[in-house]
């Protein structure tokens, strides 16, 4: 029949229904708000521990609230329970909804059980940030960090975050890597989960 | 005929307490939350074999009392939701999809930033947004 399945053509531009919109927010925008972020909190703190700290406190609103959205809008109706679970879900999911990617690598720490690593080749936090040498070894992947333990301690799963530099050979920039450090109930409950 | 809406946090707070009826007595209904909290952490710590899958976020019909029913909704971060009805005949599905809206008017309200996670839940939009999904609720069983 003529005209079934034609595409409906609008005359008038306001009446065309509203698009989604790009899921995405610039990059550029995001860096000045993250410098922004940082510069203040540099005027507010007096050595490179309480800036870390601060950066993390503010990622672990982050977490928190991303655990919820996430939780309510990707994953249906499960819960994670379990310790690989809950990291898979970190390493992907959360990954890929704040970065627009997967994480580079999840790894477990060889020298004791309760460590698990992130790697990420250029954290997106870090692209537009250099720090000076007398800074040591901060990192604003600190903000990072924060998310991850928040995401973390909201899913019942209590640890230590810490984002490090690892320098790669033949790399000009470090690696950088979140170090996860679970609290002694967690691998405690893991263990009785079998 | 939904009586009253609860939001209980991580350490069994209450963050939103909201009844629907003015016959009945604030308190009870409190009481009322209160015991169906027991129930929830029954069922979470010690998982029926044949029960639903340990991670299932709607917990279903908590337990029945002389002449309310108490449904239980658990999300990820240990928040527990409570709904206590008078309806005798409600669908299960009819409980699930409450608790899915609820569960993202609850989500808006926790985004915000000036809300300190633990602490009660003073938001206005997030108090009508839940009055209307209560009243759209009774609309819907009534068929």
């Amino acid at each position: 029949m003529i005209g079934v399945g034609k595409i409906k053509q609008y005359s008038n531009v306001l009446d065309k229904p509203l698009s989604k919109g790009k899921q995405e927010v610039s990059l550029s925008a995001f860096a000045f708000l993250f410098s922004e972020l940082v510069q203040y909190n540099q005027t507010q703190v007096d050595n490179i521990a309480e800036l870390e700290r601060r950066l993390e406190d503010a990622g672990y609103a982050v977490g928190a609230r991303v655990l919820e959205l996430l939780c309510h809008r990707d994953k249906g109706n499960r819960r994670e329970t379990r310790l690989l679970g809950i990291l898979s879900f970190v390493h992907s999911t959360v990954w890929k909804v704040l970065f627009g990617k997967v994480a580079d690598s999840l790894e477990k720490g060889t020298e004791h059980e309760d460590e698990y690593m992130i790697s990420e080749k250029e954290l997106l936090v870090n692209k537009f940030i250099s720090t000076p040498k007398d800074m040591g070894t901060f990192n604003c992947g600190a903000f990072v960090a924060g998310i991850v333990r928040g995401v973390l301690d909201s899913a019942g799963f209590p640890a230590v975050v810490t984002a490090h530099f690892v320098p790669m050979e033949g790399q000009q920039r470090p690696r950088t890597t979140i170090l996860i450090k679970f609290a002694e109930e967690v691998l405690q409950r893991e263990a009785r989960l079998g | 005929m939904i009586v009253c809406v609860a939001v209980v946090g991580y350490q069994n707070n209450p963050l939103y307490i909201q009844s629907f009826t003015d016959a009945d007595d604030a308190l009870k209904l409190h009481h009322i939350v209160h015991c169906s909290l027991d129930v929830v952490d029954e069922r979470v710590n010690n998982p029926k074999k044949s029960g639903p899958p340990l991670n299932e976020t709607f917990l279903g019909l908590l337990y029945p009392t002389e002449n309310y029913k108490v449904y239980g909704y658990l999300t990820n971060t240990k928040v527990k939701f409570i709904l206590v009805t008078t309806d005798l005949d409600v669908r299960d599905a009819d409980v699930r999809n409450f608790f899915k809206r609820f569960h993202a008017v609850y989500v808006d309200a926790v985004s915000n930033p000036f809300h300190v996670p633990g602490k009660k839940i003073t938001s206005r939009t997030f108090a009508e947004r839940v009055s209307t999904i209560v009243k759209s609720f009774g609309l819907s069983s009534a068929g």
